[in-house]
């Protein structure tokens, strides 16, 4: 868990284009990421490290544009966190899985038409969920299918996670 | 070079004119008013056909990527430029039902990103009264729903859709 946390802070860096990695470590018993920052202080968190990746690299417009995008940003951000990041989230996967195919119904993004930071994190966070589904899941949950496929090979974002084959085209038409 | 784009305006080519918004970088294209559509492109040559307006502009500018990056994708991509013009015309039928069975896993119609097929096949939907009744109403099958919003968020889709739609009213 932790090393994947720090793994995936690395990648948003290259991600983002920043040159000069920073210096991480983890603390308590969940491992929780901390980043040694210049001037001495330490910010502690997945999503707050990564929200200072994202301005770091000016690139603010991945927080949301207006205040209203913002705030659905925020949320998925503390979704990714608390359902993916809790402990037996792997068994709750599939219930997890239902609610955000239903969610991506009608939405290119988490955000709805733009992309955002959520977008990038709940990719890092759901593929070792996806990697396990067979063919025929892959198809059931075809909503979110469709946006980790999108997401995946959007320039730069895979990094340090194998690539998840997934259909272009459906082969269980009885399945919506 | 500048090439003229006559535009028929009683019945807007939205997908000509989209290709010629997002080429407009690399290839000039004057806008003209006219009785029919048509792109002049030498003294002997025009094309009157919106499929082969398009072809021409997407070829010109090869840098966009508007007619695919393989040849699969280019066949794809006339696949659905024939069925813009053959299916998504009056009466919809079954033609609904296979695009929404084509979008579900896609977020573009063909490849990773934004292509003539989207173009077309947009355009053909933006003026089909049946689905401006079915979406106007809520009973648009919900992936070409979600594909056809998105697009029609984008700034040039917005520009191009409000001004030449609003005009054949």
């Amino acid at each position: 868990m932790a090393e994947a946390a720090l793994k995936e802070l690395a990648s948003l860096e290259k991600y983002l284009g920043l040159k000069k990695t920073n210096k991480y470590s983890t603390k308590g018993e969940r491992k929780v990421p901390v980043l040694q920052t210049k001037d001495g202080q330490d910010i502690v968190g997945l999503v707050t490290i990564a929200c200072h990746l994202v301005k770091a690299a000016k690139q603010e417009q991945l927080l949301g544009r207006t205040r209203e995008e913002s705030a659905v940003v925020q949320q998925w951000l503390e979704y990714r966190i608390v359902q993916l990041g809790a402990p037996g989230a792997k068994e709750e996967s599939r219930s997890t899985l239902r609610d955000l195919n239903e969610y991506l119904e009608d939405k290119v993004y988490f955000g709805g038409d733009f992309l955002s930071l959520a977008d990038i994190l709940m990719y890092y966070g759901l593929h070792s969920c996806m990697v396990d589904l067979t063919v025929q899941d892959r198809e059931k949950f075809v909503n979110v299918s469709r946006w980790f496929s999108h997401i995946q090979q959007l320039p730069n974002v895979q990094q340090h996670l194998p690539r998840v084959h997934i259909m272009k085209n459906r082969i269980y038409t009885n399945v919506h | 070079m500048t090439l003229t784009l006559t535009v028929n305006s009683a019945s807007p080519p939205l997908g000509a004119l989209l290709t010629a918004e997002h080429v407009k970088s690399t290839v000039n294209v004057a806008i003209d008013q006219g009785k029919e559509t048509s792109l002049k492109v030498a003294d002997s040559v025009s094309f009157n056909d919106v499929n082969s307006i398009v072809r021409y502009l997407a070829r010109l500018s090869p840098s966009h990527v508007l007619y695919g990056t393989n040849l699969l994708e280019q066949a794809e991509i006339d696949h659905w430029l024939e069925f813009s013009s053959r299916h998504l015309s009056g009466q919809l039928g079954s033609a609904l039902q296979e695009l929404n069975s084509a979008l579900s896993l896609r977020t573009f119609l063909v490849g990773n990103s934004i292509s003539l097929a989207d173009f077309c096949v947009w355009s053909s939907l933006k003026v089909n009264s049946t689905w401006q009744k079915y979406f106007s109403e809520g009973q648009a099958p919900c992936h070409i729903k979600r594909w056809f919003s998105f697009l029609s968020n984008h700034e040039v889709f917005k520009s191009v859709g409000g001004k030449w739609t609003c005009a054949s009213v």
